[in-house]
């Protein structure tokens, strides 16, 4: 899923150069709090403080949403409620990553961190350099609503909390029973073309690659062309995998855990990418490609393309097929977990309720932590989350007999924009990444495909779906370099393997090469980590 | 008289003695080499401070000089790194196949030098000079387009033909050959400049004499057009070269993916992946600094070579 762009590197380079020289190094104590508020901070209520303040923010900004939220509806209404005015400092996702580096290596970075996508090892390390404060005893003392979800889900709490006892981050935190979000990605079949096969819904993976090659050799759009493509998706065949991974009984950890997961047979930790289940399934797929039977080009396709091949692909692995490709994607229906060779099948590709830990963060360079704490805080509550993805009473939603429902004006956009589109103006959760609490009733969402598909899996869903874990300074400092290594070299084995470019005949030598580059430690640390994990929970 | 009383500070007429003469008396002159001077320094000499970061733990609110002394330990992780032999090999292969390709330019410049037609020579300057306008996105945007499986029209012609169509953006032997070849369309154009300018320099009484005494045309390019430009073509060689190991990171980043990164990894991307990318600035910062040494020691190598073998050189 990640983007490449390579326009800005000369920039940055230069940038990072000349604000490198510039920048004040005044040292700050690491670990320093500085909450104590000032005479201005309303202890509760609001507004947040009596007299306007600005806050510097640093915002991740979907490219679907506004280019300035100062004109979005909720921001308005948001800051007349708490007199808190925001700089918000957007910056594409697109070019996110390199810009927030740049921003902490020189110095010059924003006082929060908003929906910038912080990964938990820049959260460790530069909470432990100072830079982004330690949010504990803010949340005890200005975040009652985020304190109260903490306390109704300790693992959420457990998850949260560095080895060092520091909470860096206020997440995202996913309702453990609304599904819907917990899966994002799911499988798509076309159904009209099944019906025109007379085949039913492939149950296997054997069924599957029948149907892939039915669709193959069948001029299903009757357009006289073999442009048929059985299966494609838009994130270089990793939503294939993800979906197949429950059919081999492999990374049965959840999304958030690419690389290990548990032994179904010993119970240990299990690094899966070695594991005879994740050959077979790569020969699995390796054999669907080798027949054509995935679009070639796969690897190198954007959403873009993706998106334009709609009425051509067969199957796939998309958040919703409507969205994705309009009216044609009510063609498709949703997939179930194809049973594997050996009888498995599981829901493994989902996220943990603790979705994202890198959403919100307070820097050392906040002049009043408490504001940006309490400013967060509020859409941890039914009322902010009501605000955050539904809008304004009466603008963009009203009260109905199920609760609130999003008014037509964005659902049923009289201009005929889409769903996307008209919310712009007033909403700006889309493209994810934001802090806060998603839960049932709040989210406006009315996918029909989604909740059909969520019912479909929900026999298969894996239980046990772990957050993303938490290292310690030196920990993170021996796993930055081994990962960075081993889990590149995976994950270009991996497609070099199912494209056939190397041979299975090398898969001893595969192993080997993962051995010699410090899988042990690799995996000693993740031990240490899933120990510290199981302990807490 | 100010002059002289500060000259005669300085006791034995040295070199510096010398310079200092020379610079009073030609102080415009230097005047002129000012904004050249302070831009290197503040843009090339001051950052290089920076490379310290190399040596050292960088903390970012440390700074540059608080963050502690690792030593060589970056240097240690890079070179015992899986991947530093395939990302040495491949910045070495890219580089010397672009460099075997120096003479395109050259043959270039000295056939439309020999073009006699004024427009058509003119157009076809033109013509091979606008593609070096293109920005790199859009450059590799095209291959993309071009060499699409499905709809490219490189694919088409060879469907046409009878073939097979040829992954071409995902194949890791195609790479090099697509970055290479694609470089030379952009630039080859814009490289010959330099050369018709030298060419333009040569007396024409020179042709006119060769012809009288009956040398043909490839006779006169041989043995009069050549060697008036051959100090431009080592100078231009020399200064190649000092650009060696420094692929165009742009377009390779572009258009890398896992699949063609056996051979698309070179030391420039790693760079920015984990330095700019996983934020792992002291390890990128040696990496960088591995990089310019070898282009150090190749452009004072290459030089060496060239003073000996001709009587050209950059210093």
């Amino acid at each position: 899923m990640k983007r490449k762009t390579g326009l800005v590197i000369p920039l940055a380079a230069m940038l990072i150069v000349s604000s490198a020289c510039s920048r004040d190094e005044s040292k700050q104590e690491p670990g320093k709090e500085t909450n104590k508020p000032s005479s201005n901070v309303n202890e509760s209520g609001m507004p947040i403080v009596k007299e306007p303040v600005t806050l510097q923010f640093m915002t991740g900004r979907f490219s679907g949403n506004a280019t300035d939220y100062n004109d979005v509806l909720i921001w308005k209404k948001y800051e007349e409620m708490t007199n808190v005015h925001i700089n918000w400092g957007l910056v594409p996702f697109e070019g996110l990553t390199e810009k927030r580096n740049l921003a902490l290596a020189s110095g010059s970075y924003p006082e929060v961190f908003y929906t910038a996508r912080l990964s938990n090892s820049d959260l460790n390390k530069y909470g432990s350099q100072g830079v982004i404060l330690p949010l504990n005893d803010l949340i005890d003392k200005h975040m009652p609503n985020l304190k109260a979800l903490l306390d109704q889900y300790p693992s959420i709490k457990k998850g949260l909390t560095f080895p060092d006892g520091k909470i860096y981050s206020a997440p995202t935190i996913y309702s453990p029973d609304f599904q819907l979000v917990l899966s994002n990605e799911r499988p798509w079949i076309r159904k009209d073309w099944l019906a025109k096969l007379g085949m039913d819904m492939p149950k296997t993976t054997d069924d599957f690659y029948n149907y892939l090659k039915a669709v193959q050799s069948t001029d299903l759009n009757g357009n006289g062309k073999a442009d048929e493509i059985p299966y494609s998706d838009p994130y270089k065949l990793s939503g294939l995998v993800n979906w197949l991974k429950g059919s081999y009984n492999i990374g049965n950890r959840g999304g958030q855990h690419q690389f290990v997961d548990v032994d179904p047979k010993s119970n240990e930790l299990r690094f899966f990418p070695i594991d005879n289940n994740y050959k077979e399934m790569l020969q699995y797929i390796n054999k669907l490609y080798a027949e054509k039977l995935i679009m070639q080009d796969v690897f190198s396709v954007d959403r873009g393309k993706f998106k334009s091949l709609g009425d051509a692909i067969g199957s796939a692995v998309d958040p919703d097929p409507v969205a994705e490709f309009g009216p044609s994607g009510e063609n498709f229906a949703p997939a179930p977990v194809l049973v594997g060779p050996h009888g498995d099948h599981q829901w493994v590709y989902q996220v943990s309720p603790l979705a994202g830990m890198g959403g919100f963060s307070i820097t050392d360079k906040a002049k009043d932590p408490a504001v940006a704490a309490r400013w967060m805080d509020y859409f941890y509550s039914d009322e902010g989350a009501k605000l955050f993805f539904m809008g304004v009473e009466g603008v963009t939603f009203h009260q109905t007999a199920d609760g609130p429902k999003l008014m037509d004006i964005i659902t049923n956009n009289p201009g005929g924009l889409s769903l996307a589109e008209a919310r712009k103006p007033y909403l700006t959760w889309g493209g994810g990444g934001y802090p806060g609490f998603v839960k049932q009733g709040y989210f406006g969402t009315d996918a029909k495909l989604p909740k059909l598909s969520e019912k479909l899996l929900e026999p298969d869903l894996a239980k046990d779906i772990w957050p993303a874990f938490t290292f310690t300074v030196d920990e993170e400092k021996r796993m930055s370099a081994l990962a960075a290594d081993i889990e590149k070299y995976v994950s270009e084995a991996r497609d070099s393997f199912i494209t056939g470019k190397t041979p299975f005949s090398e898969w001893d030598k595969y192993i080997s090469t993962i051995k010699g580059m410090g899988l042990d430690e690799y995996m000693k640390i993740q031990k240490k980590a899933y120990d510290r994990f199981a302990a807490a929970k | 008289m100010q002059t002289d009383k500060a000259l005669s500070v300085v006791r034995a007429p040295s070199r510096l003695n010398k310079l200092g003469k020379r610079f009073v008396k030609n102080w415009q002159l230097y005047m002129f080499l000012l904004p050249a001077l302070t831009y290197f320094i503040i843009f090339h000499y001051i950052p290089m401070y920076g490379v310290q970061i190399a040596f050292k733990d960088f903390f970012a609110t440390k700074g540059i000089w608080g963050s502690p002394w690792v030593g060589f330990e970056h240097f240690t992780r890079f070179f015992k790194s899986y991947y530093f032999w395939r990302l040495l090999k491949n910045t070495l292969i890219i580089n010397v196949y672009q460099l075997l390709l120096f003479p395109l330019p050259i043959l270039l410049a000295l056939s439309i030098n020999e073009v006699k037609n004024g427009a058509f020579k003119k157009w076809s300057q033109t013509l091979t000079y606008a593609p070096h306008f293109i920005s790199t996105v859009v450059i590799v945007g095209m291959l993309v387009a071009f060499l699409d499986p499905n709809t490219g029209l490189i694919n088409n012609i060879i469907g046409a033909l009878g073939g097979e169509p040829v992954q071409f953006m995902q194949s890791p032997g195609w790479f090099r050959h697509i970055y290479v070849w694609s470089g030379v369309w952009q630039h080859l154009g814009w490289g010959s400049i330099i050369y018709l300018a030298a060419l333009a320099g040569v007396n024409p009484e020179l042709y006119g004499v060769a012809k009288v005494d009956g040398a043909t045309r490839l006779q006169c390019i041989r043995h009069i057009s050549l060697p008036a430009i051959l100090p431009t073509i080592v100078i231009l060689l020399i200064l190649d070269l000092g650009h060696f190991m420094s692929v165009g990171f742009e377009k390779v980043l572009l258009m890398q993916n896992t699949l063609n990164a056996a051979t698309s990894d070179v030391i420039q991307t790693f760079v920015y992946q984990s330095g700019l990318l996983n934020g792992q600035y002291s390890y990128a910062a040696a990496i960088g600094l591995f990089d310019s040494v070898v282009n150090v020691i190749l452009i004072v190598v290459m030089n060496q070579v060239a003073r000996a073998t001709s009587e050209n050189s950059l210093w």
